[in-house]
């Protein structure tokens, strides 16, 4: 699980809150990912993805300066675009249509993040 | 002026006419006998019409100078004719009288109609047309000798003829200055009346009109036949204007007259106000502006308990301003409205009174119904702002929860989660580390929670009352507060609510803008009235139209209280509330009424 190919995905993760940040880090970290940064608001998110070109983008879609809907459609016109997987303490529904309209690959409640969760929205082999 | 004085007056008028006719015929002097006649005849009904005109329009209006005015400029123009007796001691008065009714021409048209100079420009031109007529007289006839005319025949003026000498272009240079003087006056005369007539509104142009447009036309007559002499053109083009000049001036009081007739035609239309009142068929404003003929008339109703005036509609205006005038309509003392009208009208005080006096009887159906409508307009705009309010209020909640006691449960169910994946490969103490952690989370989580919940709806009002529920926000407040009266009976919910909501809102207002050191807080029960008093001592300045002192109002309006804010600045800010604390409502004290017997529960924020 994590890999892509032969290789480990680079997720950088993108949160106003510290302790999210800090337990989804471990947490996917200890399910074979690879971590490769974090992000407290959408600006330093965009320049850190752009700078670690990680292969994933945790992204929160409420932060403290931008939208995350925004921040989704910028990180879509990088080269090569890392894939999107928006999270929110709030349910799906409560977007409406916004998340299928946004080019994020997926969306996962924040209380439900773990590696094999984050693997079935990247379509990648779960190895449990 | 008094009917007796004006016969005096009008006698004295009618005597200086004959004394006029006297001087011509039987003065010494030799006049064409074909001219006697057209020439007294154009004098008296000059001078006489002036006088007869001026007594009348001072008897109408013994507040204006303008009747005095004419009376002295017809006085003025009989006068000359004493220069037509043939002794020396005539013929100076004649010459230094001579032009008198020219400088009073002059100020009757640059004052009409009140007969008061307004301004600066108005003093100087009138004083300047006084010292070219008899001041300048006199200076001529002293160099009179050097000019060789002392001994000379009564000036042209009186009669107008053909001079028999042949003419010839020779002036004087000091005639052509002074005359140019004196049309330099005429022409400062014409600037002014329309630049009056230019600034004036409808109304005032009504009363200008006449005694106005009559005055430039006199007095461009008269510029007329002054370029005339000054152009030097022929006598007999001199003849024709100097008639026309003399014309004029039996024309012009005529004008006026018509002008102080009207006035009385003013005051029957009061009548026909007062019939159309009664059919309420029309707006009053529209009446009242029909009757006294000023579209620009304001009719605001004044409400004595928010200190304002109001239109019919409810709006809010200011009255009074530059050019207007203000009369107040009452009734039995009271202030019911204001009447706010062009101040050309002021010239006629006793219609304005007496519309004033009509409409009074008929504004107060319409002052309540404008004072129902200011109400309801309120009562809209504070409904929309209370809605905003509590839309404001639960989006505050939303993103509370979602940004504080929501994040800290995620925090929980990752750290949960991980905790369970590390059981079996971790170290024990790196597992209970974790839950360690997640329980510090969960317990911020209540605690944020409970907070919320107690901004939500404080339970202490409505379990234990007013002073305990005070006595904790105030050891809860950020800045140290204190209690220092508060009532021991439980009121009514609403009134406690309320109360307990304008306490809190102070306290989180002297901690966000106030920098202050230390709020009291006293509340009062007295005589069914609860007053809410919470001062700090920061720096005040507090704006009452800002939204969160706005609300505040709107709260205290709701429960039909009244608020005040006191917030000088550098003194602190000084916020009462007064409530009816007895209210329609039963109040059920600690010992009759039952908790939750629903008369006093609150109801929902």
């Amino acid at each position: 699980m994590g890999r892509i190919g032969d290789v480990r995905a680079g997720v950088l993760v993108v949160d106003g809150h510290t302790s999210f940040r800090t337990f989804a880090r471990r947490l996917l970290v200890a399910e074979g990912f690879d971590v490769v940064g974090e992000a407290a608001n959408g600006a330093s998110a965009l320049s850190a993805a752009g700078a670690l070109r990680s292969d994933v983008v945790l992204l929160d879609v409420q932060l403290p300066d931008v939208d995350g809907f925004r921040v989704a459609l910028e990180l879509a016109s990088h080269e090569p675009p890392p894939a999107v997987v928006l999270v929110s303490s709030r349910a799906r529904s409560d977007y409406g249509s916004r998340v299928d309209a946004s080019r994020a690959v997926g969306f996962l409640t924040k209380a439900d993040l773990n590696g094999a969760a984050l693997a079935r929205v990247l379509n990648l082999p779960c190895a449990g | 002026m008094r009917r007796l004085t004006g016969a005096v007056v009008a006698a004295a008028g009618l005597a200086a006419g004959a004394g006029a006719c006297v001087a011509l015929v039987w003065g010494g002097y030799t006049t064409p006998p074909d001219l006697v006649g057209p020439t007294l005849a154009l004098a008296l009904a000059v001078g006489w019409s002036f006088v007869g005109v001026g007594v009348l329009a001072w008897l109408r209006r013994p507040d204006s100078w303008t009747g005095p005015l004419m009376v002295l400029l017809g006085l003025a123009w009989f006068a000359r004719f004493v220069v037509a007796v043939a002794t020396p001691a005539g013929f100076v008065a004649g010459v230094l009288v001579g032009s008198v009714y020219l400088s009073v021409l002059v100020h009757l048209v640059v004052t009409f109609p009140t007969g008061r100079l307004a301004s600066r420009a108005e003093r100087v031109v009138v004083v300047a047309a006084y010292l070219l007529s008899a001041p300048l007289d006199l200076a001529f006839l002293l160099l009179g000798a050097s000019r060789g005319i002392a001994d000379g025949p009564p000036p042209n003026g009186l009669v107008i003829t053909t001079s028999t000498t042949a003419f010839s272009f020779d002036p004087d240079p000091v005639d052509l200055v002074v005359q140019t003087v004196i049309l330099a006056v005429f022409v400062a005369v014409l600037v002014l009346t329309l630049r009056r007539w230019r600034r004036a509104g409808a109304a005032q142009r009504r009363v200008l009109g006449p005694g106005v447009w009559g005055g430039v036309v006199v007095i461009a007559t008269i510029m007329m036949q002054r370029t005339v002499f000054l152009l030097v053109l022929p006598a007999t083009a001199r003849i024709v204007f100097t008639w026309a000049a003399q014309v004029v001036l039996v024309v012009w009081p005529v004008v006026l007259l018509a002008g102080v007739l009207r006035s009385r035609l003013d005051r029957s239309a009061v009548g026909a106000m007062m019939t159309e009142i009664g059919t309420g068929l029309a707006p009053l404003q529209d009446v009242l502006a029909r009757t006294l003929r000023d579209p620009s008339v304001l009719l605001a109703y004044w409400l004595a308990d928010r200190q304002v005036c109001v239109d019919a509609h409810g709006v809010p205006l200011a009255v009074g301003g530059d050019g207007r005038a203000l009369a107040y309509l009452e009734r039995d003392g009271v202030r019911l409205a204001v009447l706010e009208y062009d101040a050309a009208l002021a010239d006629e005080p006793e219609l304005v009174r007496a519309v004033a006096a009509g409409a009074s009887l008929a504004v107060e159906n319409e002052r309540l119904q404008a004072e129902i409508r200011a109400q309801l307009r309120e009562v809209q705009a504070s409904r929309a702002r209370i809605v905003e309010a509590a839309d404001a209020a639960r989006r505050r909640v939303e993103r509370d929860l979602h940004d504080g006691a929501q994040q800290r449960l995620v925090a929980v169910a990752l750290a949960l989660k991980l905790a369970r994946r590390q059981l079996s490969r971790a170290a024990p103490e790196e597992v209970a580390a974790l839950l360690d952690q997640a329980g510090g989370e969960l317990s911020s989580a209540l605690d944020e929670l409970r907070e919320l919940a107690r901004g939500i709806y404080p339970v202490l009002l409505s379990d234990a009352g007013l002073g305990p529920a005070l006595d904790a926000l105030a050891a809860r407040s950020p800045v140290p507060a204190t209690v220092v009266a508060a009532p021991a009976r439980r009121l009514p919910g609403p009134v406690e609510q309320t109360a307990y909501f304008v306490v809190s809102e102070a306290l989180a207002n002297a901690a966000k803008h106030a920098r202050a050191g230390e709020v009291r807080v006293a509340v009062s029960d007295e005589g069914g009235l609860l007053v809410v008093e919470v001062a700090d001592d920061g720096v005040g300045g507090a704006d009452a139209s800002g939204s969160g002192l706005r609300g505040l109002a709107d709260r205290v309006a709701a429960a039909a209280g009244t608020l005040e804010i006191n917030s000088p600045a550098g003194v602190g800010t000084r916020l009462r509330a007064c409530l009816r604390s007895a209210g329609d409502r039963v109040t059920p004290g600690p010992e009759q009424g039952q908790p939750g017997d629903g008369t006093a529960r609150p109801g929902e924020l």
